[in-house]
């Protein structure tokens, strides 16, 4: 007896020990590198020797003082939070498409041009943007040439110059590095820095879309550049999870992965200083807590906010702002060989467009926050693209049934479906992802086009199965879909689209094909012109063009267009957002307590 | 412990008027005994009433029809249990998706008792080679914790099976995928009882004679020992019943069991969780469905748990 | 006893082995990780394909799973497309130790990224297994002492809708009373979701706090299944002839229940509780994502769905690893706290 409990004691204090253990190794956090407001304190490599000295004596330091200094801040540090719901999967630019990754590349980042809140560009690296008229832009549209300004200078005071951007070419071309995208530099057929000051980028053919897709970010070469030459890739490099020299206003500083990341003001940012001297982004683990952050003064900014929660942040003092960056979320039309027959039909296209009381879903789901578009080019981004004699599809079922009846789609067995003149029901299949604003969509359009006989049948797939490639059998990919439901733009703020273009059919022999909707030669051959069309107003036609007849076609037909929204906190001021690069003026913000 | 239901009385014509009664009758009455068991078996019946009986008098139509104007409503005279995010009446909901619901717990346990009997039933019968292979897997197969099984198993047979049709109701094809994997993740802890009892059962003298009088293996098997082992399957399948329909709402609340439009209990309280706006201000919409799953799962487990009480007498409770 | 150990273990080896094999043909013919790397925009396919050999994802299924487990720096791959193998490869493999690197945190190694996360799980899993343990006794053995009485018939009542309950109900429920009403009406609440307040920082004091409605939600169900459990077990020990025989002695009742009784009562529970832990951590799944907790059942939840099958094959493994351990671990102490038991 004696012995059993002694036994059982043993085990129970040897499970508590590892218990009380493994809480305390989950409980306090990891001190990190933490950088302080007046110089620079980073370890990283190749830096010189004193850098280093300093960095040491701050670290210690900071360990005794890390939870005051985290409990209360100073009455004179302006601190602002930013309530984010996804945890950025890498810091560097060429390794993440994600977009709570990419936007926060303004705040210790830089590009060659960013964009403002009307989606225009204007110079940050390169004294001015070019262009034919001061030369940057050869008259075959095949040069750019680019003038650095002489100021600029990274966060370690390295001066930035053209051999960071041959460098950052050569690092995304090199095989060695599993970089996220290559577009458009296989288009390139080389970059040179003459000297230190200018950057040529010679194209092998006319690419129009140079304007948005180029630069949008610039790599280190004296950091980056041994790490390549030690492990023969920038894979695993430390500045890709720790940026810790940047070019932008603020300086990244430490990131808790799981809890927070922290940005600080830098003091030898070339264009000025911030007004706000740190940026904390907290990752709020979904929605409903971003909301309650927000409300109850916990964060100063949000991003996408559920529909349902709008009114709620209203009434609390938080400001919601609209800022369109180009995307749509819309209906793809599969119009390949083994889409369905009704598919097929512009007739039916036709008359789903007007079956569908797309008002009333932009009222009543998304309480009006958005509108129903008619193209992919953004009615207000991308305004001056859109065919001005596009004319909306209206609400009109009796329309659209009278045109069903009369191309020979009649219900001739009862059912309330229309079958078509081989006697086969007009049945089309829609898919989408598993948000639950689209299956919520697929319900409703579900009903209004029962109402004119045709019926839809919805299936939902996880994001990866759905935009699968052919060889890992997407249903997509194999055009076992019809209608494909989800928000995308164009190349933004160019009105560059290369989804349709014949070459892009999956097959065997091109299994990664992504026109998962047909080829039409027409369409097709305007594609393909525009995007090697030089002059604005040429391309401008043929962009036009291209809007008109894809919604005569209805090879796409919008549902809602999908702005940027931001939740903005009664704390902040001063707060403007582009479409391109969100935090642009991100230097101008200020706090109001 | 099979009795006969005759008198084997000979000679004694009418004078004893011994009641003799079934093995099935003294069951019955132990399980009359059990005021819990008694009271789940109502509140099932109740439940079951309600999903079917309730389709008569609302119709499949009516608990998918949409109506935007009519978004999160609370609970009126028109809508007893409120709209959901598209203007769908939840109770109208509750009652098709309970249909679902019950049919993936019935179907799952069903496919979830076969294999288990069987593997355990050969494992135990045959002994050597076929026991180890038989256990080997079935210990890799329970090793793995039933969730992580169901979520990959659900993402690898995503999408791959259209919509069906079965007794006049359209179903998403993800209904078959979700009783297909449940079933099949389930069936381990019954084939490892079910090969105890047949490790036991297989030496007795009975058998022993069946097979010296030549009965085939599968006669004996499905004849003279399954029969014995009744009781722990069909307590295990009762609760196989309470456990899929669990397995069902957990997955679906995870995002990858049972796809729109088809209605579940499970993916109604999916849909309930996102967004602070309903677990706040729309309680109701998340709450009929979780009271029903826990009386279903609730009635089942006070009936599994009478039933087990009455097969064996020799538990204490 | 250590020939047993040593062949249980052995034993084990195949299991896990065959297990990888499964779950590694599941995952990776399920999911497309290069689908979801074009952010919000549909890849390229120029991408498409430089990633897919990049990463390693080109080739056959069996070289993959090979790749996986013992590595590929023994052998050259094919980095520029060329068609011919140049490159060495770096991957270590499962049985050196590296689960490979992930597939949606970039340049991260699976294992690190694992490992970061599984003291949070066991920062929620463990709490809950003590309060399971100890309520489960505390009201088995009250409900075992006063049987049939109102409080025992209230607690088997609560009991079966407790483990009737889907976890996430649970956790709504409280978080919605608790956290919720509670603020409401002015009563001290506590918070919903997350591990610590944005602004308090990850201090223990707010760690805790948020540890308290997920442990509840966990151990609200297991208490309510193992109690009953605890209960019967008692019944039975307390009809046995050796406890009439000790109250027969004149043996105080608080000696005949704890020091007879329970012994014997508990031991089957040590079975239960320790096969029971690696379940915890499947649990974790659920608890995880309701209250946002950045543990490892989340870390599973989210690459699952981008197809990350370094991390998800690591998580799974370890986890099987787990369960086979404690499985193990369940049987010693069974044979070391019951002395009838021997295993040779």
């Amino acid at each position: 007896m004696r012995s059993f409990v002694s036994k059982l004691l043993i085990a129970t204090v040897v499970l508590s020990l590892l218990a009380v253990s493994l809480a305390a190794c989950g409980a306090t956090p990891e001190p990190q590198v933490v950088e302080k407001v007046v110089k620079e304190t980073v370890i990283v490599e190749g830096t010189p020797e004193v850098v280093e000295k300093v960095v040491t004596e701050v670290v210690e330091t900071e360990v005794e003082v890390e939870k005051v200094v985290t409990a209360t801040p100073e009455p004179t540090n302006k601190i602002v939070t930013f309530a984010w719901t996804q945890e950025p999967d890498s810091m560097n630019w060429v390794y993440s498409n994600m977009w709570f990754s990419s936007i926060l590349q303004q705040l210790f980042h830089c590009w060659a041009w960013e964009f403002d809140d009307q989606n225009l560009p204007f110079p940050r690296l390169v004294t001015e943007i070019p262009s034919m008229e001061n030369g940057g832009l050869s008259e075959d549209g095949l040069v750019i040439t680019m003038h650095l300004r002489d100021d600029i200078v990274w966060s370690d005071g390295t001066p930035i110059t053209g051999e960071d951007f041959v460098f950052t070419y050569d690092m995304i071309m090199d095989p060695a590095n599993a970089v996220a995208s290559v577009y458009p530099y296989d288009y390139i057929a080389s970059v040179e820095a003459p000297d230190a000051q200018t950057v040529v980028v010679t194209f092998s053919e006319p690419f129009a879309p140079w304007q948005s897709l180029l630069w949008r970010g610039v790599m280190p070469k004296h950091i980056l550049e041994p790490v390549f030459e030690a492990d023969g890739t920038i894979d695993e490099a430390e500045w890709n999870r720790a940026p810790t020299v940047g070019c932008g206003p603020y300086n990244f500083a430490e990131w808790e992965s799981g809890s927070y990341m922290r940005f600080v003001k830098n003091p030898n940012y070339w264009a000025g200083e911030a007004n706000i001297d740190e940026i904390y982004l907290q990752f709020v683990p979904d929605d409903a807590s971003q909301t309650a952050a927000l409300i109850a003064g916990d964060a100063d900014l949000g991003t996408f906010p559920p529909i349902s929660d709008v009114p709620i942040l209203e009434a609390g003092d938080v400001k919601v702002m609209v800022q369109s960056s180009g995307y749509e979320e819309g209906w793809f039309f599969n119009f390949r060989d083994m889409a369905s027959p009704g598919a097929k039909d512009v007739v039916v296209r036709q008359a789903i467009a007007m079956a569908i009381d797309r008002e009333a879903i932009n009222q009543d789901l998304l309480l009006g926050l958005t509108k129903p578009v008619e193209t992919l080019w953004d009615p207000i981004a991308a305004a001056g693209y859109v065919s001005p004699d596009i004319e909306p599809w209206p609400y009109d079922p009796e329309a659209a049934k009278q045109m069903l009846d009369d191309a020979g789609y009649v219900d001739s067995d009862g059912d309330g479906i229309r079958e078509d003149l081989d006697g086969n029901p007009l049945t089309l299949i829609h898919g989408t992802t598993i948000r639950e604003i689209r299956q919520d969509n697929q319900a409703v359009t579900q009903q209004y086009l029962r109402e004119v006989g045709i019926d839809l049948q919805i299936l939902s797939y996880d994001s990866d199965l759905f935009f699968g490639s052919y060889s890992d059998g997407s249903p997509a990919a194999l055009g076992e879909i019809d209608i494909m439901e989800w928000s995308d733009s164009t190349a933004f703020p160019d009105p560059d689209q290369n989804y349709w273009l014949c070459s892009e059919l999956p097959t065997d022999e091109n299994p990664w094909g992504y026109n998962y909707f047909g080829c039409d030669e027409q369409l097709d051959a305007l594609f393909q012109a525009q995007i090697t069309t030089i002059d604005s107003e040429e391309r401008v036609a043929i962009i036009q063009e291209i809007t008109k007849y894809m919604h005569d076609q209805v090879y796409w037909l919008g549902m809602w267009d999908d702005p940027d929204m931001w939740i903005v906190g009664p704390r902040l001021t001063n707060v403007t957002f582009s479409g391109v690069t969100p935090f642009y003026s991100i230097i101008d913000w200020d706090v109001v307590e | 412990m099979e009795t006969t239901g005759e008198t084997a009385a000979i000679g004694w014509g009418e004078q004893t008027s011994t009641t003799v009664i079934t093995w099935r009758q003294i069951v019955w009455r132990r399980f009359r005994r059990h005021k819990m068991a008694m009271f789940g078996a109502i509140m099932l019946v109740l439940l079951v009433g309600y999903c079917f009986g309730g389709a008569l008098f609302v119709s499949e139509e009516y608990a998918n029809h949409t109506d935007t104007s009519l978004v999160l409503q609370p609970p009126s005279r028109e809508h007893p249990f409120g709209t959901d995010t598209v203007g769908r009446d939840i109770m109208a909901r509750t009652i098709y998706g309970g249909q679902v619901s019950v049919l993936i717990g019935l179907s799952a346990a069903i496919i979830e008792v076969v294999a288990g009997v069987l593997i355990g039933a050969l494992a135990g019968y045959y002994g050597g080679l076929v026991d180890g292979i038989l256990m080997r897997f079935t210990e890799a197969m329970f090793t793995i914790p039933q969730l992580f099984l169901l979520l990959v198993m659900a993402k690898f047979f995503a999408g791959k099976i259209p919509t069906v049709e079965l007794l006049g109701r359209t179903f998403s094809g993800s209904v078959i995928v979700i009783v297909a994997i449940i079933g099949l993740t389930s069936w381990m802890y019954l084939a490892r009882i079910v090969r105890a009892d047949f490790l036991s059962l297989k030496e007795r003298e009975f058998i022993l004679a069946a097979h010296t009088i030549g009965t085939r293996n599968l006669a004996i098997i499905g004849r003279h020992i399954l029969p014995n082992t009744m009781a722990p399957i069909i307590v295990a399948a009762t609760l196989g019943v309470a456990n899929a329909i669990l397995s069902e709402a957990y997955i679906s609340f995870l995002g990858l069991g049972v796809q729109q439009p088809t209605a579940t209990w499970g993916n109604m309280l999916q849909t309930a969780s996102s967004g602070f706006h309903k677990i706040q201000n729309a309680p109701w919409f998340w709450f009929f469905p979780g009271m029903l799953i826990v009386l279903t799962v609730m009635s089942i487990n006070f009936l599994g748990d009478g039933l087990r009480d009455a097969l064996d007498p020799t538990t204490v409770t | 006893m250590t020939r047993y150990i040593i062949r249980r273990l052995l034993q084990a080896i195949p299991l896990l082995f065959f297990i990888s094999v499964i779950l590694f043909v599941l995952m990776r013919s399920s999911s497309d990780p290069v689908a979801t790397m074009g952010g919000r925009r549909v890849m390229r396919p120029e991408d498409r394909e430089r990633l897919s050999r990049q990463l390693g994802l080109d080739q056959p299924l069996y070289v993959q799973y090979l790749y996986w487990l013992i590595g590929n720096d023994w052998t050259a791959i094919d980095v520029d497309g060329d068609g011919v193998a140049e490159t060495p490869g770096t991957q270590r493999g499962v049985l050196r130790g590296e689960f490979g690197k992930s597939l949606v945190v970039r340049g991260e190694q699976a294992m690190d990224i694992i490992m970061e996360r599984v003291p949070r799980t066991l920062l929620l899993m463990i709490p809950a297994e003590f309060v399971i343990i100890l309520f489960s006794l505390v009201v088995g053995i009250f409900s075992a002492l006063r049987q049939y009485s109102i409080a025992d018939n209230v607690i088997t009542a609560v009991s079966f809708v407790g483990y009737s309950m889907p976890i996430f109900f649970i956790a709504l429920v409280s978080m919605y009373l608790f956290a919720v009403k509670f603020k409401e009406w002015g009563l001290p609440y506590l918070p919903t979701v997350g591990m610590f307040d944005p602004q308090m920082g990850k201090t223990p004091s707010q760690v805790m706090l948020h540890m308290v409605l997920p442990i509840f939600s966990i151990a609200f169900i297991s208490i309510a299944g193992y109690s009953r459990y605890v209960r019967s077990q008692m019944l039975e020990t307390m009809h046995q002839d050796y406890i009439r025989t000790a109250r027969a002695k004149g043996l105080q009742e608080s000696a005949v229940v704890f020091l007879h009784a329970l012994k014997n009562a508990s031991l089957p529970l040590v079975t239960i509780i320790g096969l029971d832990i690696p379940l915890l951590l499947a649990g974790a799944v659920v608890t995880e994502t309701i209250f946002s907790w950045p543990g490892m059942g989340l870390l599973f939840i989210e690459h699952v769905s981008r197809g990350d099958v370094p991390v998800v094959m690591g998580i799974l493994m370890l986890i099987s690893v787990a369960v086979v351990l404690f499985q193990l671990l369940t049987d010693v102490t069974y044979a070391w706290l019951d002395p009838r038991i021997r295993y040779e």
